[in-house]
């Protein structure tokens, strides 16, 4: 369902969101509620302020500006109606909601023992608008399929956050798990895909039910911590594809090193701008070290559109698409 | 005969008032303690299910009697799409419909308000306590109630009938 997201906010945010013309709303990535302040959109990678009769502008005076009220009801109809059920969520500092849109909190933290035990007083926050792009891994894919073409490598996509690295994974997801069973551009399997959605990001899970496309052969473990989610997937589903989100931390690197002995491809992402500042994290470096991925893609999202460079386990470059090639092909969700 | 008539239809509409009355006292504890039933209830959704309130609502509702499943039910329809009401706003507008249906007053409508206002908005330790805080309270006015029960429920029936009788002697 288009724009289902809008139910989320309050009747007077909403009305105003509703005044912008289809195709913007169509585009808006980020909408950001701020106790107080001007309320903010962003589409396309700019950002307005939107005015109090449903116009843009860059003027903060003139723009509306969301009540006590207003993020009261946002977080209660967030939490639908249950903030209870979202304690962890809070204490990492956001909430995904059906449909895998993701809201960032801020406000004021409780602690305990000196680390994170609540979030209160929450004010700020971020509605990150998910939408699926299918065809945007059709550059990608190729370059991930070994020479068989039966066998996808092991790879790690790099991008700073907001250029688009869950909408790429979420479509290799749902190409990889198709195949391919055409004539005219030759016939590749399905492969068996297990996705480790900690953050509901990827499938956007509803009670279990994927909301994206992500293929007829994959399985979602929604929620689950990626670690162990990856142990878990190895075990119980033999997976052919394990697909993860964000991996970053020693114990993501530990099963990712797992999941490759035992002859799963791995494809994950993480926060990155090079390959290079990689090798100083500690989770990461490791698996770098040992050139445990055959490939990695980088991302950069920029005003003109998507572009990315491929790279073999050598970081040697094989591809560059830059966005000017690709002008006008990849953002129209 | 006609007077004998108007005589028994008399006393017949005394009785039947007297045992109207009684049954309000018979049934007052037995819907508080439905009430306190349905809240322990729903504490264990809040704290072992994680279940969000109106999926929660609808579960207890469903395992309730009436009239306490239609009420639980109706909250659940008022906080589910398209109305989204929070939790304070639909039992406010559930009870103000339809508290008459049942046979508690007004102290066990003030504390399922008062309950109304934190439901929801906190973390589970918090809604427990003010489940906990509710449950006191509702089963002090169920003591209450019973007390009331013993002394009154008896005492309707047979006053209705004297009452009736009263009149039907005065005016002949």
């Amino acid at each position: 369902m288009a724009n289902d997201w809008l139910q989320l906010f309050p009747e007077k945010v909403r009305a105003l969101l509703q005044t912008l013309p289809s195709p913007l709303l169509g585009m808006v990535e980020e909408i950001r509620v701020r106790e107080n302040r001007p309320l903010e959109i962003n589409y396309s990678g700019r950002y307005h302020f939107l005015s109090g009769d449903g116009s843009l502008t860059q003027i903060p005076e003139e723009a509306y500006k969301p009540d006590r009220e207003d993020t009261h009801r946002l977080l209660d109809l967030i939490s639908n109606h249950s903030l209870y059920t979202m304690e962890e969520e809070l204490r990492k500092g956001f909430i995904t909601i059906p449909g895998g849109h993701r809201i960032g909190l801020a406000g004021r933290t409780v602690l305990s023992g000196g680390g994170v035990e609540h979030l209160r007083d929450i004010t700020s926050f971020n509605v990150r608008i998910a939408r699926a792009v299918p065809g945007i891994a059709d550059g990608v894919l190729p370059y991930l399929l070994d020479k068989g073409r039966q066998r996808i490598m092991h790879t790690l996509i790099l991008s700073p956050p907001q250029h688009g690295k869950t909408t790429l994974l979420r479509d290799l997801a749902r190409q990889i798990s198709t195949g391919v069973q055409s004539k005219r551009e030759g016939v590749r399997p399905g492969l068996k895909v297990g996705i480790v959605d900690e953050r509901s990001e990827i499938a956007g899970s509803r009670r279990g039910i994927p909301a994206f496309d992500v293929g007829p052969r994959t399985d979602i473990l929604d929620g689950c911590p990626k670690a162990e989610g990856m142990m878990m997937m190895i075990r119980s589903l033999s997976p052919d594809v394990l697909i993860a989100d964000e991996i970053g931390r020693p114990e993501d690197a530990e099963a990712v090193t797992e999941a490759l002995h035992a002859g799963i491809s791995v494809v994950a992402s993480a926060h990155g701008k090079e390959v290079s500042e990689l090798a100083r994290r500690p989770g990461l470096g490791g698996l770098l070290e040992h050139q445990m991925f055959e490939r990695y893609v980088i991302l950069h999202r920029s005003e003109a559109g998507l572009s990315f460079r491929i790279l073999d386990s050598q970081k040697r470059g094989l591809l560059l698409v830059s966005a000017e090639e690709r002008i006008g092909g990849d953002l129209h969700a | 005969m006609l007077k004998l008539f108007g005589a028994v239809l008399i006393v017949l509409a005394g009785t039947l008032a007297g045992f109207q009355r009684a049954r309000q006292y018979a049934d007052r504890p037995q819907h508080i303690r439905g009430l306190i039933a349905a809240l322990q209830r729903l504490e264990t959704e809040i704290m072992y299910g994680f279940t969000p309130l109106p999926e929660a609502m609808r579960r207890i509702g469903l395992q309730s009697r009436e009239p306490l499943k239609w009420f639980f039910v109706k909250a659940a329809e008022e906080m589910s799409p398209p109305h989204d009401r929070s939790a304070q706003d639909a039992f406010q507008r559930v009870m103000e419909a339809h508290w008459k249906t049942t046979a508690m007053k007004g102290t066990e409508k003030e504390i399922l308000r008062q309950l109304s206002c934190t439901l929801g908005t906190s973390d589970r330790t918090n809604q427990s306590t003010h489940i906990a805080l509710a449950l006191q309270q509702l089963k002090q006015e169920e003591t209450m109630a019973r007390e009331d029960q013993g002394k009154y429920e008896k005492m309707s029936k047979s006053l209705g009938l004297l009452l009736g009788a009263l009149i039907v002697i005065l005016i002949f």
